[in-house]
Order: C-alpha cells, then sequence, then structure tokens
C-alpha cells in the first residue's frame, strides 16, 4: 500500500510539472477527477483494462479513447495513456488524490476529512473551518461524512493531524486513565 | 703350650730324683749340704720353667681373656649404647609422628570447619536469593492482578457507557456535543 503510494506521488508530480508548466494545474486535476469518476461508472471498462494480458498498446489506445471521451485535455489524455500502458490504472485513485495535494499545496490549501454521528449543520461547518484555519493557517475544504459507528461528536482529519471530538475519543482516553490508574 | 707344660712337670719329677740320688741315703728330705745348693739350683731352674713355660702363658691367656671379655663388655656397652639411640631415634620418629598426625587432624578439622562454614553460607545465600525470587514473582503477579482487574474494569466501564450513551443520545444531545467539541477547538486556538 506504502509502495503504491509512493508510485502514484510519482505519476502525480510528473502530470502537476507537466501541467504547472503548462499553465493548466487545476483544470488537470479537475479532468483527471472527471476521467477517474467516468471508470468508477464504468467499472467493465476498467477491469478489462486491468487485466496484465491485454497488450499495453491496446490498453493505452482504450484509455485514450476513455480520456477522450470524459473531455479530457491532451496532457491528461496523454497521461492517462502512460499510466495504462505501464499497467498503473489500479494507482489512478491514488494518483488522483495525490494531485489533488499538490495542487491544494498550490493554492495553500487543505482538505479536513470530518466523520461525525449526525450529519453537521452549515453553521457547525462554518465554525470548524474557522477553527481549523486558524489552527493551520490555511484555506481549509471540509470534506464531510457521517459514520454510524461513531457515538457523538466528530473527527476531523488534515494530513496527519487528527483532531478528536467525538465521545468515543473521550470514551478511550477515560479507558486508557482507568487502566494507567 | 700343652708340650710346655709337659715338659716342665717332666722336670719337676726328675729334679727331686735327681736331688735324692745325690744326697745318700740318710732319709732326711732337706740335708744342709752340697745337695741343697743343687736343690735350690733346681728349685730354680724348676721356677724358671714353671715361670717361663707356665706362669706366663697363663698370665697371657688371663689378659687374653680379660681382654675379650672387656672386648665382649665393651662391645655389649657399645650396643647396648646403639640399641638405646635406636630407641631414642626411634621414640623421636614416633613423637615426630605423632605430632605430624595432631597436625594433620588439626589441618583436617580447619579445613572441615571452613567447608562446613562455606556450605552454610552457601545455603543462606540460594535461601535468601530463593526467597528473594520468591517475593518479586509475587509482586508482579500482584501487580499483573492488578492490571488485569483494572483492565477488566475499564473494558467494562467503557462498555457499559457506550451502551448508555447509544440509549439515551438524542438529536440535541448530538448537537451540543459537537458545539462543545468545536468551542473546546476554539480555546485551544
Amino acid at each position: 500500500m506504502r509502495a503504491q503510494e509512493g508510485t502514484a506521488r510519482r505519476y502525480a508530480k510528473g502530470l502537476h510539472m507537466a501541467a504547472t508548466e503548462a499553465g493548466a494545474g487545476e483544470a488537470a486535476g479537475r479532468e483527471l477527477a472527471a476521467f477517474f469518476d467516468g471508470l468508477q461508472v464504468n467499472r467493465g471498462a476498467l477491469e478489462i483494462l486491468a487485466r496484465p494480458w491485454i497488450k499495453p498498446t491496446d490498453r493505452r489506445a482504450a484509455a485514450l479513447a476513455l480520456a477522450e471521451k470524459s473531455g479530457c485535455g491532451k496532457l491528461v489524455r496523454d497521461f492517462v495513456a502512460l499510466v495504462a500502458q505501464r499497467g498503473r490504472l489500479d494507482h489512478l485513485e491514488a494518483i488522483v488524490a495525490a494531485y489533488r495535494d499538490l495542487i491544494d499545496a498550490d493554492l495553500g490549501q487543505a482538505r479536513a476529512q470530518v466523520r461525525s454521528a449526525v450529519a453537521l449543520t452549515d453553521a457547525e461547518k462554518a465554525q470548524l473551518t474557522r477553527h481549523l484555519q486558524a489552527a493551520l493557517g490555511k484555506q481549509i475544504i471540509l470534506e464531510e461524512s457521517v459514520d454510524t459507528n461513531l457515538l457523538g461528536g466528530f473527527v476531523a482529519q488534515v494530513g496527519s493531524l487528527i483532531l478528536d471530538g467525538s465521545l468515543d475519543g473521550q470514551l478511550a482516553r477515560m479507558h486508557e486513565r482507568l487502566v494507567r490508574g | 703350650m700343652r708340650r710346655a707344660i709337659a715338659s716342665a712337670c717332666f722336670l719337676a719329677g726328675l729334679l727331686p730324683a735327681v736331688a735324692s740320688a745325690s744326697g745318700g741315703g740318710d732319709g732326711g728330705l732337706i740335708s744342709l749340704d752340697k745337695s741343697l745348693i743343687i736343690q735350690v739350683f733346681n728349685f730354680l731352674i724348676l721356677l724358671f720353667l714353671l715361670t717361663k713355660l707356665l706362669y706366663k702363658p697363663l698370665l697371657a691367656k688371663m689378659d687374653e681373656r680379660t681382654q675379650a671379655i672387656q672386648k665382649s663388655l665393651d662391645e655389649a656397652q657399645a650396643a647396648r649404647a646403639l640399641a638405646q639411640k635406636e630407641r631414642d631415634d626411634f621414640a623421636a620418629k614416633i613423637q615426630a609422628a605423632n605430632a605430624e598426625a595432631q597436625r594433620i587432624r588439626a589441618e583436617a578439622l580447619k579445613d572441615a570447619a571452613d567447608e562446613q562454614r562455606r556450605l552454610v553460607d552457601a545455603a543462606k545465600a540460594e535461601a535468601a536469593r530463593l526467597v528473594a525470587n520468591a517475593r518479586q514473582e509475587m509482586d508482579q503477579d500482584v501487580r499483573r492482578a492488578r492490571q488485569e482487574l483494572r483492565q477488566e474494569v475499564a473494558d467494562l466501564a467503557i462498555a457499559v457507557s457506550e451502551r448508555l450513551i447509544k440509549k439515551s443520545l438524542n438529536d440535541a444531545d448530538h448537537r451540543r456535543v459537537v458545539d462543545d467539541a468545536i468551542a473546546r477547538m476554539g480555546q485551544k486556538n
């Protein structure tokens, strides 16, 4: 998994350098995400492209066709064609995430994954975003999801930083204190 | 020697006969005449012969015997002295052997006492080590039991708390939990 992330990061950096030079960093990110979403919808095509016995040239051609259909520019088309040719389409999700991190870093922003027991209200989201921005000094993009396994509260993660405002966390800390005596 | 004695006896018997023949026939034992001179001469010859042939050898023989006896006595004395010396040496050897035996016995007793002391010390040290180990194991068991008890109590308390929270938490409580967490985050900033 860690090796896959490393490989994905190298691919993402390559695309990022080429796209930045071309002045289309954000656009390339959007096109890449659209291509990935298209593949997610068309799982059959992804499975066929991932088969090892399909010739690299055939994989490249199929990926080019799919990218064109998704409305990708030449840079992203060539990139996904290269990824498909080298049999790395299974890394595509990690490549998209790594590319998005690079673009976020360029824009001075960070994404906060927030898991909460119940959906947060707009006011709560705004307040949470404000606090995170104040803590990290970056523009924060909140990506919220409801986790029914949580008892209450929320857990926000920005990169390696985790802010635990859940009842589960409080209970875990209480458990730790009880065990330590 | 025997021949000399026999010659003396023969002469002693012959001389009185000569004296008697020369003295005539008056029947007295000693006549104061010329025969007396012959008798005296005979006597002197006899005395000389007796002295020469009998008395001196007898004295020499007696001296020889005396010397032999003295030599035997000296030898006996020397043997006695030698025996006494050997007895003294033997006694000294026995005394030395006794002293050596005493020394060995004392040394053996000292070694035995040292060994006994060493064994007692080793046994005491081993006993102390066993006691310390037992105490340490007991302490570890107590600590482990306490830790397990704490773990079980904590697990139970958290499980009960989770169940109670799941049952009792309504939407307003969820909102309050979220707001509290956001407020705490703001206080930290």
